[in-house]
């Protein structure tokens, strides 16, 4: 089981590349590749129609989400035509509240989710490829960080920091800073499996440049598991910016995410499941949304698919 | 690989020191007054607020507390808390629900989130890869609290009432393994999604390898090119999570433990935060380093007994 | 004095996250139940309760988990009735000629778990126990009227000159005497409250040291004893037996079991599924279905509790300081709705700084300022100069369950005075206690008050009194103090009515604090048990509790 040669005919394009014309690298293959790709193309509309949302939820709402507009006389309604969504607990227009929440619950999920991957990636690249002391400073730090379970060491976090500073900043921040040791395990056990394999082997007797091999043949290799764990962590951390606002540190009132609207519902839901139920089918659909995204990125980026 | 374990232990004296003054400080720096906090809405008594201030050394620096507790700790002593409880008192028992408790889960997750991601995997594009997608997002977005209220509902309530089925306890710990299902199911839910997804992507990447596709072109049976070749080596993400995961299974089961009145380590946690307890908050977390640790190490020997080309160094 | 308790009445609304933290003064978390796990004898009726704070200490118990086993397992001296009147249990008298000395004569035949007779001695020691500050009882605050207290309490940094309270005096085993600071009239109504049991002479290790294990196996004088020491922290479950010695004879159930549940919604299920007999408080978003469900084994009545709107009046914003502007606020909140919709009719709108569970509350007393009227609030706002006066904070803490009226309430404000309203919560109301003792906090902010003994007098001195335990206003008037105090001085606690009244009339003119809702008492019991009654203290009367 040793010839590993498609990988390395696959490597032989960009290793020679003709200077005069553009190079056709991994990363351009794969461009050429989404562009052509269905999943790919539903998936940048939908997180597009997303982005669009939360830049301008005015231009979406039906009745605005001033606080004024709620009726408490109006609690807890079903579907009209006045509510699309019904209305919550409060009287609010859910369909309004769905449209405004998407801004901090997209940044906040979008942002977190990136940095986490970025620095809890690059972190597991260095540790799973140079090892040794490398490895032992970066995993021994990842666990000073690790065992302070994450919503907990956030609510520890934005006590401390305050709660005046209480904005999207902080939350990001905290949630961000207990999560990317897990990445750092996940991309560093996939470099430590990577690295073993014959075409980085060949790569280095070749005398490949160890930060060519990390970027060319590694990365590619290792960058799924850290893809897919990424993106549920969106989710995941949509969900802990809602725990933090509930508990009072996040972001307050009268801003509004989704994750805070589910964590009002959630006591009534058996009675008034509406006020539940749409900000979380919202939640899924950015995920769905992110998960499509990464998978055909993934494809993409595979040499092996070619 | 020895030498590999007792160089990974003594690194793991650095860790804790870290982590407990991590804590620590934290929870020193956090706003409020503890003595305030013990007296929940009622203003507190000062001469019973001096009385603990002095007893608990509240009135000194950090690095000085800090000092007090490393002397207790090596003289075995966990501390008490204000409420005059002892800490070993609270560790009692509590450690060992929480780990029952993130056993099942851990248990649940491997067997359903791999089985689930298996499936989906050689199913790919199919309907059922497509559901079993729709299930995992459906696992992300919907709260613990509300999975974990319905559950209990359905299955501790309503199975009893309406066709006199006792199998699953409402709540607390009587119940001997039963007492652990629901909640440990509950508890698993997002853990369940990752390693669905985690299992697809890894082995759909495996599945294409060279070696699997001479196994298959050799004539080996599909199980075996399954068992043998694609699974083994699809497996070093998923133990990689799944022991990352453990620690956070037992120091974030809060609401799993509230909703089913489990006594366990993730409430003590979270009741000690909010009393400002320091003893309480660092014994616990000591403890949950410790297994973080050990759980870390042993997935790291895993790799090499999953994929031979892999040395401990 | 109680601001207000701790898990369960916060938990009305109890929003799980938090539910261990909402432990109001926060509970050690239940401990493991592995070992008592279903606990004591079968056929025990079971009765929900949190954790208690402390070991089943009288003098130590201040919340109503603890208090609720404590009533099971103590009797006082006196009781009270269903209009919230003392009446007499292990005492045979409580008379004083100036209400300032009482005597206090005890009734024969009562006994210790352990057989020791009852006597007036194991009052005064129990009593000199808690006043002690160096016990640092939770109690300790409610001996603060009889004389000797401030010797035994002097304040911080200076040492106290007695340990024992100088008021109390043994005249024989069946009588002694009580002499307070001031007259009051209302003394008797104290009585009854769990700080007041007495202890017996086992209790004590040596004069005026408790045994460290008396906590955890408590000697009472009740209709049930403890029947396996509890362990606070590890066990689940206090198990209790009937005692077959019990002077007013036997209780009608052999056993009562007390179960710990961090979550309310935790044990509504149980109490459904049938693991479960007895719960005095609901989850409010169950209320609805509980009432079908139970049908006449659902329990609503009036609590002691009452909601506020606070202000800081001497060193808050322009508008809490402006008192035009605070009524303008109260006549902004539509407290019908917000009872019935966001209290699922837990809470009803409340009329007056006295709770209708007390005598001397008058229903409306508030007048319009407590009817919902936005037209006239918004003109008397506008009038008093409010739009100019910058957005008004609504301060409250995130962990019980007080974010959903606090966003009506400024849902009304908004709407009601086209002012911008920024709720603002904090993670626990100490921080606001604390803002507020320092003269840091500004804005509007929720209280709550429940009351320690049923007096109307325990609704106002401790609030708006000078100088008040318990005044986070900074409300402060001598016409109101005196009236109080003429109140006190009355023969009866019916005669010193008007004057408490009074005292309220003035409190209502300057609204230092809005009153919102009452609180409720809704609890529910399964078809094991019948003839469930539940105290204005919120415990329920298991002595005559039946099997169904």
């Amino acid at each position: 089981m040793s010839n590993d040669t498609l990988p390395a005919e696959s490597a032989a394009p960009s290793a020679q590349p003709a200077k005069q014309e553009k190079p056709a690298s991994l990363w351009s293959d794969a461009w050429y590749d989404l562009r052509h790709n269905k999943v790919f193309i539903i998936a940048s509309i939908m997180v597009s129609l997303f982005v669009a949302v939360s830049a301008f939820p005015g231009l979406f709402d039906t009745v605005g989400v001033a606080p004024v507009t709620c009726q408490l006389a109006e609690s807890r309604q079903g579907i009209s035509a006045a509510h699309w969504f019904g209305t919550d607990n409060l009287g609010c227009d859910v369909y309004s509240r769905v449209m405004h929440g998407a801004r901090v619950s997209i940044v906040v999920g979008f942002v977190s989710a990136v940095v986490t991957g970025l620095v809890g990636g690059a972190l597991g690249l260095l540790a799973g490829f140079y090892g040794r002391w490398v490895d032992v400073i970066l995993s021994r730090v990842a666990e000073i960080f690790f065992a302070i379970p994450s919503i907990l060491g956030a609510l520890l976090i934005l006590s401390i920091i305050g709660r005046d500073n209480a904005g999207i900043t902080s939350v990001v921040l905290a949630l961000a800073i207990l999560a990317w040791p897990m990445i750092l395990r996940i991309m560093r056990a996939a470099v430590i499996t990577a690295k073993h394999q014959d075409y980085v082997v060949a790569a280095r007797a070749l005398g490949a440049s160890p930060g060519r091999i990390m970027v060319r043949h590694i990365l590619p290799n290792a960058v799924a598991p850290v893809i897919v764990v990424s993106t549920i962590n969106l989710g995941a951390f949509i969900a802990g910016e809602a725990a933090l606002s509930f508990l009072g540190v996040g972001i307050q009132s009268p801003q509004i995410s989704w994750g805070l609207m589910i964590a009002d519902a959630r006591n009534r839901f058996l009675e008034a499941p509406l006020p539940l139920l749409f900000p979380a089918l919202f939640l899924s659909l950015t995920i769905l949304s992110v998960v499509m995204l990464g998978d055909a990125v993934r494809d993409a980026l595979d040499p092996k698919l070619r | 690989m020895g030498r590999f374990v007792i160089r990974r232990l003594l690194q793991a004296i650095p860790v804790l020191l870290g982590t407990t003054f991590l804590i620590f400080a934290i929870v020193y720096a956090l706003p409020g007054d503890p003595i305030q906090a013990l007296a929940g809405e009622r203003r507190v008594d000062p001469i019973l607020a001096a009385t603990l201030r002095e007893q608990f050394h509240l009135n000194d620096p950090l690095i000085v507390r800090y000092g007090y507790y490393l002397r207790d700790i090596v003289s075995g002593n966990f501390g008490t808390t204000f409420r005059g409880l002892p800490v070993s008192t609270i560790f009692e028992g509590k450690f060992a629900v929480t780990l029952k408790l993130a056993t099942t889960a851990l248990l649940f997750e491997a067997v359903i989130g791999i089985g689930l991601g298996l499936w989906a995997a050689l199913r790919r594009g199919r309907w059922e890869d497509k559901a079993i997608l729709a299930f995992t997002l459906l696992l992300v977005s919907i709260p613990t609290l509300v999975s974990g209220f319905v559950l209990q509902l359905v299955l501790g309530v309503q199975l009893k009432t309406s066709l006199g089925i006792a199998f699953f306890p409402v709540a607390g710990v009587q119940d001997g393994i039963r007492s652990y299902l629901l909640p440990g199911f509950v508890l698993a839910t997002v853990s369940i999604a990752y390693l669905t997804r985690l299992t697809r992507t890894s082995l759909m990447e495996t599945l294409r390898a060279d070696y699997v596709r001479t196994a298959v072109a050799k004539g080996m049976p599909r199980s075996r090119v399954l068992g043998r070749h694609a699974l083994r080596n699809s497996l070093i993400p998923l133990v990689t999570y799944l022991g990352a995961d453990l620690g956070a299974l037992m120091g974030g089961a809060v609401i799993t433990e509230t909703i089913f009145n489990l006594p366990g380590i993730g409430q003590q946690l979270f009741t000690s935060v909010y009393l400002r307890e320091n003893p309480v908050v660092v014994g616990i977390v000591t403890v949950l380093v410790l297994i973080y640790i050990v759980a870390n190490l042993v997935v790291d020997l895993l790799y090499a007994v999953l994929d031979p080309r892999i040395r401990y160094e | 004095m109680r601001v207000t308790k701790g898990a369960q009445i916060v938990a009305g609304t109890a929003l799980l996250a938090l539910a261990v933290a909402a432990c109001g003064g926060g509970g050690e978390s239940s401990g493991t139940g592995s070992t008592a796990g279903a606990g004591g004898a079968a056929g025990a009726v079971r009765v929900e309760i949190a954790e208690p704070q402390h070991d089943l200490i009288p003098g130590n118990t201040t919340e109503t988990s603890g208090a609720e086993v404590l009533n099971a397992l103590f009797v006082g001296l006196v009781d009270y009735d269903a209009e919230k009147k003392p009446y007499n249990r292990v005492a045979e008298s409580i008379e004083s000629p100036d209400a300032t000395t009482w005597t206090i004569k005890l009734k024969d035949g009562y006994k210790w778990h352990n057989g020791e007779p009852v006597v007036a001695q194991n009052f005064v020691d129990s009593w000199n126990y808690t006043a002690n500050g160096a016990n640092a009882q939770e109690g300790n605050y409610f001996f603060g009227s009889v004389k000797g207290y401030d010797e035994m309490n002097p304040g911080e940094g200076k040492t106290p000159t007695a340990t024992t309270l100088a008021g109390l005096k043994v005249v024989d085993d069946k009588t002694f005497t009580v002499e307070l600071k001031n007259p009051f009239s209302g003394f008797p109504t104290m009585l009854g409250y769990t700080a007041f049991y007495g202890l017996p002479k086992a209790a004590f290790e040596s004069e005026g040291k408790l045994k460290a294990d008396f906590g955890g196996n408590p000697v009472g004088n009740g209709p049930f004893k403890i029947s396996k020491p509890w362990k606070r922290g590890t066990d689940q479950t206090i198990s209790t037996v009937r005692n077959e010695e019990f002077m007013e004879g036997k209780a009608k159930i052999e056993a009562v079991d007390f179960k710990i549940y961090t979550d309310l919604n935790t044990a509504y299920n149980d109490l459904r599924a049938g693991n479960l007999d007895i719960m005095d408080q609901l989850p409010a978003e169950q209320i609805a279905s509980a009432k079908q469900e139970f049908g006449e084994r659902y329990i609503e009545q009036p609590s002691s509790g009452i909601g506020y709107i606070g202000f800081p009046i001497k060193s808050g914003a322009d508008y809490a300081k402006n008192k035009d502007i605070r009524k303008a606020v109260s006549m902004a909140i539509d407290r019908k709705t917000i009872t019935e919709t966001v209290f699922s009719g837990t809470r009803v709108p409340a009329d007056d700084f006295i709770s209708p569970v007390v005598p001397g509350y008058r229903q409306g007393a508030c007048g319009e300022t407590c009817n919902y009227d936005p037209a006239k609030a918004k003109e008397l706002f506008t009038s008093a100069g409010g739009p100019s006066m910058g957005a008004i904070e609504l301060g409250y803490n995130a962990d019980g369950g007080h974010k959903e009226w606090i966003e009506a309430v400024a849902n009304n404000l908004r709407t009601n005075l086209g002012v911008e309203v920024t709720p603002k919560p904090v993670e626990k109301f100490a921080t606001i206690l604390d803002d507020l003792g320092a003269k840091k906090w500004q804005g509007a902010f929720r209280m709550a008050w429940i009351m320690d003994y049923p007096s109307p007098e325990n609704y106002l001195r401790p609030q708006f009194g000078t100088g008040g335990s318990s005044n986070y206003s900074g409300f402060e008037s001598k016409e109101f103090d005196d009236l109080v105090t003429q109140g006190d001085a009355a023969k009866t606690l019916d005669e010193g009515l008007p004057f408490y009244q009074k005292a309220d009339d003035l409190v209502l003119e300057e609204l230092p604090y809005i009153p919102v809702y009452f609180y409720q008492t809704n609890g529910a019991y399964s078809a094991n048990v019948k003839n469930v009654k539940i105290d204005p203290f919120e415990r329920i009367d298991l002595f005559n509790v039946e099997k169904a």
